[in-house]
């Protein structure tokens, strides 16, 4: 994984924060690990009430919602999280579902050895990621055929950037209707029946839950996966340096989170006039964006921190974000990389790398690798026995 | 191998006799609520906070640099807080108690 170099570096030296024009808006981006756990810590200085403006560009070309729980504050974004964290939690409480992930992960390495060359990006990933998301969805497994079809990103997974319009809340939509007609214990009709502080949830806040359920979780474990096949690739010593140690598992998938940091920035909002970092004026209303790989690669806390270190400990990493926002989905990510890593180290001798072809974001002031448009790997099993 | 004994946010006492690895995988392979461990270890989550209760602070040691940085932001830090994860448990901390401080 060479290719993942770290644009930041002289920024985050020099000031800590880099500006990016955002559609004609200045944004800073904050750079250091330090600074940009405190932004995350201060949600009174720095909003998440900026529907539809979480990221970088605004997405009003795609919806028309506020995605929840991440688009509001506290006190709201904390009761919106607890109706859906015990869902997406059970990718690290429930026994019975995480061996179901693990089941599911092996079955599609076992398949691919048998495979010959293929794409670990479109070919593996992309249906890996999506089949998993039935299970946690508890939504029949043929839905991911649908989800597949998206491609990596249902925003913006097309040749010139963009994406199917209001696709997704559509699709969305039309699920939350079938589950009114035909309820069962999918995560469709679950928001349908569950109360929110005495009383339903409207249509638009359940569009909301769903909206950010795609569009946050897929493509972030799809570009990691595909870095991670790219680095075994690249690195033929990786899977027998994982397989001395049953620890190295949970070491190594921290490592490439942090390494990939597959998520480029989150925008937050001030909603008063605010000086930032005792340097940089944001005006009221402007916002300023927690830029995670730069944090990441933060050289007061990393050693060497532009290299990949499989079993690095201590890794206080901010690759799953920081704070009350923290990705709700960072457990069943979790889950299906170590799923996927195990397999690996049990299956595979070795992954050869025929061909990679990063994928590069271009802002008006840093370009960056966010893992790979296709990676055409060729897996090689291990013999019987070892 | 030590015995640990964990308070839980609830006020629970949960004992675990001959407690291995670190404060943190001892807690989660014995289910103790609070202590979840997210990361599997690597100081990156703090979701394995617990304040180290008083009579042991000298044996268990002070925060680490980078366990620091995490515990400024941490609600309910105190003097005695500490990441579970960072603390081995070794046969000298036989007896320890911890209060897991949960979220």
């Amino acid at each position: 994984m060479p290719e993942h170099a770290d644009p930041f570096s002289h920024a985050r030296a020099e000031h800590g924060w880099l500006n990016v024009d955002c559609d004609g808006e200045n944004v800073p981006l904050i750079l250091r690990l330090k600074d940009v756990r405190k932004t995350c810590k201060d949600t009174s200085t720095f909003s998440s009430d900026l529907p539809p403006l979480i990221v970088l560009h605004s997405e009003a070309h795609v919806r028309d919602v506020r995605q929840l729980p991440i688009e509001c504050d506290p006190p709201d974004h904390t009761d919106y999280r607890a109706l859906v964290q015990p869902l997406f939690d059970r990718a690290k409480n429930d026994p019975d579902y995480m061996e179901s992930i693990r089941s599911l992960v092996d079955e599609m390495v076992r398949t691919a050895i048998g495979k010959g060359e293929l794409d670990a990006v479109r070919g593996f990933a992309l249906p890996m990621q999506s089949r998993a998301l039935t299970r946690l969805l508890r939504m029949p497994e043929s839905e991911a055929d649908v989800w597949i079809g998206w491609g990596v990103h249902v925003f913006h997974d097309r040749d010139d950037g963009g994406g199917e319009g209001f696709l997704l809340q559509s699709y969305t939509g039309g699920q939350f209707r079938r589950a009114e007609e035909n309820p069962g214990d999918d995560f469709f009709s679950y928001l349908n029946q569950v109360e929110f502080r005495g009383r339903k949830l409207t249509f638009e806040e359940k569009q909301g839950f769903a909206n950010v359920t795609f569009a946050g979780g897929r493509d972030t474990v799809i570009n990691t996966v595909g870095s991670i096949f790219a680095y075994l690739g690249d690195h033929p010593e990786a899977l027998d340096f994982l397989r001395e140690d049953e620890a190295r598992i949970l070491t190594a998938c921290e490592e490439f989170v942090r390494y990939v940091s597959p998520l480029t920035a989150i925008a937050r909002k001030c909603p008063h006039a605010t000086r930032l970092l005792d340097e940089q004026d944001v005006p009221a209303g402007g916002r300023v964006a927690l830029c995670w790989p730069s944090a990441n690669r933060d050289e007061s806390v990393f050693d060497q921190p532009h290299d990949v270190k499989l079993d690095r400990s201590p890794n206080p990493h901010i690759g799953f974000g920081f704070g009350p926002h923290n990705c709700l989905g960072a457990p069943h990510a979790r889950l299906i990389i170590r799923s996927l890593l195990r397999s690996l180290c049990d299956r595979v001798e070795r992954v050869e790398l025929i061909k990679a072809v990063p994928k590069v974001e271009k802002e008006s002031s840093f370009t960056r690798q966010v893992g790979y448009e296709s990676v055409l790997v060729r897996m090689i099993p291990r013999a019987a026995g070892d | 191998m030590p015995k640990v004994t964990y308070i839980t946010p609830e006020g629970e006492r949960v004992v675990v006799e001959q407690a291995e690895g670190t404060l943190m995988s001892a807690a989660v392979e014995n289910q103790v609520s609070g202590i979840d461990g997210d990361c599997g270890g690597v100081c990156s989550c703090a979701t394995c906070h617990v304040h180290v209760d008083e009579a042991w602070t000298d044996k268990v040691g002070p925060a680490g640099e980078g366990e620091k940085g995490l515990l400024e932001l941490e609600d309910g830090v105190e003097e005695n807080s500490r990441l579970g994860c960072q603390v081995k448990l070794t046969p000298e901390l036989d007896g320890l108690v911890v209060r897991v401080v949960g979220r």
